[in-house]
This record gives C-alpha cells, sequence and structure tokens, in this order.
C-alpha cells in the first residue's frame, strides 16, 4: 500500500549487486535501526542452496529482524539481502512467494480445522485444485493427521501443531524454508521427530535458515552464524565454530555444591568462563594444562568436595559462552 | 490485488466468527438491548436553545416580548427571519430549534386590551429539548402576559396566549429521537469495538506476522477485514432499524439514500478509529479498555444522551470532536424531518473531514507500523 506522495519500492531501496546464482540468501551490509537503538548492525553472509543454516543467538540479539528483513516484511535500514535471487526490499513480494515461514508460535488458526488452515494456506498460495489435492495428502501423512482432518487446530498436541504449521508453510514447494525458534516448547521425542523432517527436506535440496537456541539442534546445521548485540560475532561450520576454542582447555567438574563452586570461580584468576552445565560445572582455564590450574587443589581449599575433574571436547555450546564473554570484555 | 486472496481473507474472518461464542450474542442481541435501555432516558436542563424569532409587529411591545423570552436564559436568538420559508429552512437545517412568532397587530392588540397570541415553533426531532423548550415558553408567555395585561382579566377574555406547535415529532416519544441516533451509535460501538479486536486478536496470536510472510499483500489483508465488519454493521443497523420502525413505531419521514451515505461516512470514521486502537494497543483487553475510554466521551458530548444545549460552555467546543455529533444530527433530521442534502451539508462536509482524515491516518499507521 503507498500513498501518492510516499516514495516509491525502487526509489526507497539502495541498489543491490547482480544476483549471484551459487547462493539461496545473500546478505550485504544488512542494517536495521529503532530510532537510536541499533538492532541489526550492517552483517554479510551467504547461505548456500541446499544448506542448513543456524542463525544462532539470545534473545534480542537481533535474529528476528533479520529473518523479518529476509522475508520482505520490514525493510531494511541500510544494505540490503537477496533471497532466492529477488532484492528483499524492492521485490518483496517477489520473495514472499518463493519462501515459506514458521514461526515458534505456530501461528496457525487455532479456530479452523486442520483442514481449513491447508484449505486457507493453499489459496494464498494460488495452488491448483489438483495441485492442492495432492499437496493435502502429501501433509497430512507427513504430519501423520490423516483422519484428524476436521479436528479443531487449537485441540491438537503441540507435536502436531508444529508439523502442520510446516506442512502449511512449505505448502507450495518452496526451496527456502524460514524456520525461527521452531522446536521451542516442543517435547524431545517431538523435537528429534521434526529434525528428521527437516533432513528430508534438506536432502529433497530446500535450503533451511533456522534459528535456535538449543545448542544440541545447531549441530544438526552444515553451517552456523552466532549473532549478538546485532553483530554477527562467529560464522562457519559448526567446527569451525568450535574451533575459536581450539587452544583454550574446557575442564568438566564434577562438585557436591556447584552452584557454590561456581561463584567461587568466577572470580578467580586465570579462569576464562565458568557455567553450569547441567549439573556439572565447566570450566574454561584457557592456554593452561589441567595440572598447572590445579582445580581440585583450588576447590578444595575453599572447602568444596571435588569428585572428577576431567578436559572435555569443547561443544557449541562452550564456544558460545566463550564468544559472548570475548565480545562484552571487548566491549566493555 | 488478488480478489481470490480477499475472498479466502473474508471466508477465514466468518468462519472464526462464527466460532467465537462471545462475538456473536454482542453483534445480534447488544443491538436491540440498547435500542430498550437507550429508548428510555431522562432529558435535564436546557439552555440557551437556538431561536428563531419572527417579529411581524415590530413594536416596543413586541420586543418587550422577545426580550423576555432572551432574558430568561432559556432561549438564544440566532436569527430574524421574515417569511415562513425562511424560519422553516433555519428549522430544517438545524440553525434553530424553536421559532417565535409575533403577529402582525401584536401591538394594537395590547393597547386595546384583547387577547391576542405569539406563536411558537418547537423542532420536536430532539424531544428533550424540545419538550423542555415548550414548557419554557409556556412560561415566559404566562409571565410576560402578566406584565403587559397588570388588570387581570376574567378567564379566556384576554391575555397573550401562548400556541406551542411542535413539528415533526407532535407527540415528543423520546424513542422517536433515540431510535435514530441508536442507528449511528451501534454502528460506531460495532465499527470501532469489532475492528480493533478482530486485528489485536491476529497479532496476539501471531497469525498476523504469519499472513505477512505471505503473499498477501496489506491491501488485500485490509479489505478482508473491514468488509466482514462492514457487512455485520450493516446487519445490525438493519435489525435496529426494522424494531425500531415495526416495533417502536418510529415514523421514518427521510430517505435511505441520505441516511445510508450519512452512515456510511461514519462507519469509515469508526473503522479507522477502530484500526488505529488495534495498533496502539498490545493486547485486546487494551484495546477495549482504550474503547470505553472513548466511548463515555462520545455518549456525553455528541448530543446522543443529553442535549448539547445542557453542556457547560467550556465543554460545548469539545463536542464538535466528536464525530458521533454530526450523525446524530442527521440521521435525526433525516428520519424525522427528511432534511436532505441541501440542509444537512455542513454535517455532511465534517463527517467526510473525519473519516478521511482519521481513516487515512489509521492507514498509515499501519503501514508504518508493520514496516519497524
Amino acid at each position: 500500500m503507498r500513498f501518492p506522495w510516499q516514495k516509491s519500492a525502487a526509489e526507497m531501496c539502495p541498489a543491490m549487486p547482480a544476483a549471484d546464482a551459487a547462493h539461496a540468501i545473500e546478505v550485504h551490509g544488512l542494517r536495521k535501526t529503532f530510532g537510536d537503538f541499533v538492532a541489526v548492525n550492517s552483517v554479510d553472509f551467504n547461505v548456500g542452496h541446499g544448506e542448513i543454516f543456524g542463525f544462532l543467538g539470545p534473545n534480542g540479539s537481533g535474529k528476528t529482524t533479520t529473518i523479518r528483513m529476509l522475508c520482505g516484511v520490514i525493510a531494511p535500514t541500510d544494505g540490503g539481502a537477496r533471497v532466492m535471487g529477488y532484492d528483499v526490499c524492492s521485490e518483496s513480494e517477489r520473495v514472499r512467494e518463493n519462501i515459506g515461514y514458521m514461526s515458534q508460535k505456530f501461528s496457525l488458526f487455532q479456530d479452523l480445522t486442520v483442514d481449513e488452515n491447508l484449505k486457507f494456506y493453499a489459496g494464498v498460495y494460488g495452488l491448483s485444485d489438483e495441485k492442492f489435492a495432492e499437496r493435502r495428502e502429501y501433509i497430512l501423512t507427513m504430519a501423520d493427521l490423516h483422519g484428524r482432518e476436521n479436528e479443531m487446530t487449537g485441540d491438537l498436541s503441540v507435536g502436531w501443531k508444529q508439523r502442520l504449521a510446516l506442512g502449511c508453510a512449505t505448502i507450495h514447494e518452496p526451496k527456502l524454508i524460514f524456520l525461527d525458534e521452531p522446536t521451542s516448547g516442543v517435547d524431545p521425542m517431538a523435537r528429534r521427530q521434526f529434525w528428521e523432517l527437516l533432513h528430508d527436506l534438506a536432502a529433497s535440496g530446500v535450503t533451511l535458515f533456522v534459528t535456535t537456541h538449543y545448542m544440541d539442534e545447531a549441530t544438526h546445521c552444515n553451517r552456523l552464524a552466532f549473532i549478538y548485540r546485532g553483530d554477527i560475532i562467529a560464522e562457519g561450520t559448526p567446527n569451525e565454530v568450535k574451533g575459536a576454542l581450539m587452544r583454550d582447555t574446557i575442564l568438566q567438574v564434577e562438585v557436591d555444591d556447584g552452584e557454590g563452586a561456581l561463584a567461587a570461580l568466577e572470580g578467580s584468576p586465570g579462569i576464562g568462563e565458568a557455567y553450569m552445565q547441567g549439573s556439572l560445572v565447566h570450566v574454561n582455564i584457557g592456554e593452561r594444562t589441567a595440572a598447572e590450574a590445579d582445580l581440585p587443589g583450588l576447590l578444595g581449599e575453599l572447602g568444596f568436595d571435588v569428585h572428577s575433574v576431567e578436559p572435555v571436547e569443547p561443544t557449541l555450546e562452550d564456544a558460545f559462552v566463550h564468544l559472548v564473554t570475548r565480545q562484552k570484555e571487548a566491549s566493555s | 490485488m488478488s480478489w481470490r486472496r480477499v475472498r479466502l481473507l473474508i471466508w477465514k474472518e466468518f468462519l472464526q466468527l462464527k466460532r467465537d461464542r462471545s462475538m456473536l450474542p454482542i453483534i445480534f442481541i447488544m443491538p436491540v438491548l440498547q435500542l430498550i435501555m437507550f429508548g428510555y432516558v431522562i432529558g435535564t436542563d436546557v439552555r440557551d436553545i437556538r431561536t428563531a424569532v419572527v417579529d411581524r409587529d415590530g413594536s416596543p411591545e413586541s420586543h418587550l416580548v422577545v426580550d423576555g423570552f432572551v432574558n430568561s436564559g432559556y432561549f438564544k436568538q440566532v436569527a430574524t427571519p421574515t417569511t415562513d420559508a425562511e424560519m422553516q429552512k433555519l428549522l430544517d437545517g438545524n440553525k434553530a430549534q424553536v421559532a417565535i412568532i409575533i403577529p402582525e397587530g401584536f401591538s394594537d392588540s395590547v393597547h386595546a386590551k384583547r387577547a391576542t397570541q405569539v406563536g411558537i415553533v418547537v423542532d420536536g426531532s430532539d424531544s428533550k429539548t424540545a419538550s423542555v423548550a415548550s414548557g419554557y415558553a409556556g412560561q415566559v408567555v404566562a409571565s410576560l402576559s402578566r406584565q403587559l395585561y397588570p388588570t387581570p382579566m376574567s378567564s379566556g377574555a384576554g391575555g397573550v396566549d401562548a400556541r406551542v406547535r411542535v413539528l415533526f415529532n407532535p407527540t415528543l416519544r423520546s424513542v422517536n429521537t433515540m431510535v435514530p441516533a441508536l442507528l449511528a451509535f451501534i454502528l460506531m460501538m460495532s465499527t470501532q469495538m469489532t475492528m480493533s479486536q478482530a486485528v489485536v486478536k491476529e497479532r496476539e496470536r501471531g497469525t498476523l506476522e504469519q499472513l505477512f510472510v505471505t503473499p498477501i499483500g496489506r491491501a488485500e489483508y485490509l479489505i478482508g477485514k473491514l468488509l466482514p465488519y462492514v457487512l455485520i454493521a450493516a446487519i445490525q443497523i438493519t435489525l435496529v432499524f426494522t424494531v425500531g420502525t415495526i416495533w417502536f413505531k418510529v415514523p421514518f419521514n427521510g430517505s435511505l439514500l441520505v441516511m445510508g451515505s450519512g452512515l456510511a461516512l461514519f462507519a469509515l470514521t469508526g473503522l479507522g478509529i477502530g484500526l488505529m486502537v488495534s495498533l496502539l494497543s498490545r493486547t485486546r483487553y487494551q484495546a477495549q479498555q482504550a474503547m470505553t475510554f472513548m466511548m463515555v466521551p462520545s455518549m456525553m458530548l455528541s448530543g446522543f444522551v443529553f442535549p448539547l444545549e445542557s453542556m457547560p460552555a467550556v465543554l460545548y467546543p469539545l463536542s464538535y470532536l466528536i464525530p458521533l455529533r454530526y450523525i446524530v444530527v442527521i440521521v435525526r433530521s433525516n428520519f424525522m424531518k427528511g432534511s436532505g442534502f441541501a440542509a444537512l451539508w455542513p454535517q455532511f462536509a465534517a463527517m467526510a473531514l473525519f473519516a478521511a482524515v482519521v481513516f487515512g491516518f489509521g492507514l498509515s499507521r499501519f503501514r508504518k507500523q508493520l514496516n519497524d
């Protein structure tokens, strides 16, 4: 919608480099500010066709704003992006026709039946009757919803809702799907089933752009980008990202009073980061060896009963905590 | 713009509405309930009634009569037409609510101590003002009569006799004035309420976010959202109109075209306000509170329940900012007097301005909000 005195899309959108067919998503200096607040600070990255690209970051770090810009819902303040070859600013309608989008809230119409939701989205994407019949059959099978076509969507269990939402978002068989925290609030079994569906989609050549804060899920991704306070602070394959910690040693400590030990360690010299990992404490001791750091001695002196201390392979979560801490130190 | 997508949105909206247990009673029972409730509201004190004076005598005695009316505080002289046609026009255009006619030879009759008459014409389309005005007029004339005829006369032989004639609504039934105004009021409630609730509900549930990553355009979404509620408002108004004219036997002297175009303009204003509230509210509860907050001044300052004349002078200018004020005049005048565009054009102009500003502002807010 545009009023005569307002600028057209072409006038408002910055010029973009020509499309590069190798990438499903190309992001060039993408920036979004709300007043003085910089939500996304001129980020650059590419996503190849058929990749599962993980977009990670804490809440409020700019993940959703980035996705909204890439989907052509909001206009960038500066810079731009091409999604499936279309400029997200000047060709946002083309972009929206060619992508699927599923958000954490499973934004289906709760007061419509399963069939009505499918019919609605099929109509929105302009599917022919034959195509709709074919896709409906496929989605009902995929989501295991046969026999529940006339149930109210709001009455379905979370796992079903989630798969139906994926079905509605992919009813037009897009080659690129954005998934904004698709598994939050879903039980582990349903999460596993869901990731199987995503792997099937990726195997058929579909590009997936996934945000999540479950670090175990990030290992499903081919490539990752960490966004923190609007900046991308790491990017690469899961192994490359973990490589940021290559020279550091992570010790896993089993101690009676984990919380107390954590508080004691955080202030100690030579300790990079310490944080809870389940009931265990993970401690980054930098480039020292376990013997040099002598955690049993240190904690023993403070009166903690240490059961075991052993070096562990850094996980993505270790890498994430390390990167965020480093970033906080750099900016303070 | 794809009509296929608009049709889908409308289909979806009606399905949801059908299943919303709380909406259906509101849509169909609320208007009738209000019709019953507001049909019997009691009038209050009225001051500064707009009065036209037709002085055909032009004598010191006739001036005394005019002064008597003006000094009472109830009547304010706004015009001095010389012909009946001019006076009629003032009443039709709502510029005057009462006309005082002093016949030729009034002073001669007084000097000759003959009985004489003062004509008082009251616009009955606002029944409370009308009944109060005719009552005051009777009192004023009675006291003038004592002044002009100091010596009491035998009954029926002389004095000034007030002949009050109430135009358009001879029986002064309050329901006759409430039903037309209710058409406007219910239209306002339903467009503002439903529109604000509908958009906020969609945002609360996250479906709005989902819809805008599909090829559905903003204009398509808005039309798909507006049309069902316009249709519902039309059904409600027809319901109130039918119940009002058949059950409450309110006579309809106007034209559906004039009333319909006024209500259509007003609906646009209501939808625009609803849209704005829905964009400024985060939850349905907030939207509802905002609506209630706006409803009170609309009821108080529009002349819908209380006559504008009974309002304190300080608040009076505020009434010009209330869109309901104009539409109430349009529907009442058209319903009862059959006043057309010629008489009601200032109200129509005000309504059009409101519709353009409010709806335009709602649209641009809608566009801007989604861009951020």
